[in-house]
C-alpha cells in the first residue's frame, strides 16, 4: 500500500469559500473600473499615466489592490490543489506539489506587489 | 504513477457516466478556474512590466488593447462570471445545506449569466471599432 496525502482539508476548503466570496467582489469592481466602464472613445486606452491617476484617486484603492493580489493568488493556487488532492498523489508527488504552489503563489503575490508600488510610485 | 494515470481516465469515464447537471458544474468549475489561473500568470507579468519602466509598461499595454484582445476579453469576462456565479451556488449548497436545490440554483445561474454578458457585449462594443483606438491616452 503506498501512502496517500488524502483529500483537501477543512481549512482549505472553508477558506476556498471565504476567499471565493471576496474576490466576488473584488473582481466585479475590478472589471467594471478597469475593463467593463473604461470609454475608450473619451478615455484612450490605459497607459501607465492613466493607471496611475486612477489608483491615486483614493488610498482605498491601494488597499483594494494589496488585499486584492495575495487573495487571488490563493485562491488560484488553493484550487488547483484541491483538484489535485481529488486524485490521492502519494506523499513524494503530494509534498511537492504543495510546494511549488506555495513558491508559485508567494512569486505571484510578490510581483504583483512590486507592480503595484510602481504604479503607486510613479515608477523610475 | 500508474495509480494517477488510470485514475485520470477513470475521471474520463465518470464525465460520460454521470451525465446530470451537478457533474456538469463540477467541470465547467474545474476547466474554468484552471483557465482564470493561466489568465492571472499572464496578467500579472504583462502588469509587471510597470516594475521595469512606465514606458515598457505602455509599450506592452499597447499590444494588448485592440479588437482581437477586446473579443478575447468577452471570453475572459465570461469565464469569471461562470466561475463566479457556479462558487456562489457551491458556498450556498454548502453553507446553507441546499443541496437538494442544486439543478434551481444552476438555471438561475444560468439566467444570471445570460443578462450579465448582454450586458458586457453591451459595454465592449466600441472597443470592436478600430478607429476609437489611438486617440487620447
Amino acid at each position: 500500500m503506498v501512502e496517500r496525502a488524502g483529500n483537501q482539508s477543512v481549512l482549505s476548503w472553508f477558506l476556498q469559500r471565504i476567499s471565493g466570496l471576496f474576490l466576488a467582489f473584488f473582481l466585479i469592481t475590478h472589471l467594471n473600473v478597469h475593463h467593463l466602464f473604461h470609454d475608450i472613445t473619451t478615455e484612450g486606452i490605459i497607459d501607465f499615466a492613466s493607471v496611475q491617476a486612477n489608483l491615486a484617486s483614493s488610498v482605498w484603492w491601494q488597499v483594494y489592490y494589496f488585499l486584492f493580489v495575495p487573495l487571488i493568488a490563493f485562491h488560484a493556487m488553493n484550487g488547483l490543489w484541491a483538484i489535485l488532492a481529488d486524485y490521492r498523489p502519494s506523499g513524494g508527488p503530494a509534498i511537492i506539489l504543495k510546494t511549488l504552489f506555495w513558491v508559485v503563489g508567494f512569486v505571484l503575490t510578490a510581483v504583483g506587489a512590486l507592480t503595484l508600488i510602481n504604479l503607486f510610485g510613479g515608477g523610475q | 504513477m500508474m495509480a494517477e494515470k488510470s485514475k485520470l481516465k477513470g475521471t474520463v469515464a465518470d464525465i460520460g457516466l454521470n451525465k446530470n447537471l451537478g457533474n456538469l458544474a463540477f467541470w465547467i468549475h474545474r476547466i474554468s478556474g484552471f483557465g482564470l489561473t493561466v489568465y492571472l500568470l499572464m496578467h500579472t507579468y504583462v502588469l509587471s512590466s510597470a516594475i521595469s519602466s512606465p514606458r515598457s509598461f505602455d509599450a506592452r499595454m499597447g499590444q494588448v488593447q485592440n479588437p482581437f484582445f477586446a473579443v478575447l476579453e468577452i471570453l475572459l469576462i465570461a469565464g469569471v462570471l461562470v466561475h463566479m456565479l457556479n462558487g456562489l451556488r457551491i458556498t450556498l449548497i454548502d453553507f446553507f445545506d441546499w443541496s437538494r436545490s442544486h439543478k434551481a440554483l444552476f438555471w438561475a445561474a444560468v439566467v444570471l449569466f445570460a443578462l450579465m454578458m448582454i450586458l458586457v457585449i453591451y459595454l465592449q462594443l466600441p472597443k470592436f471599432n478600430p478607429e476609437n483606438y489611438g486617440m487620447g491616452g
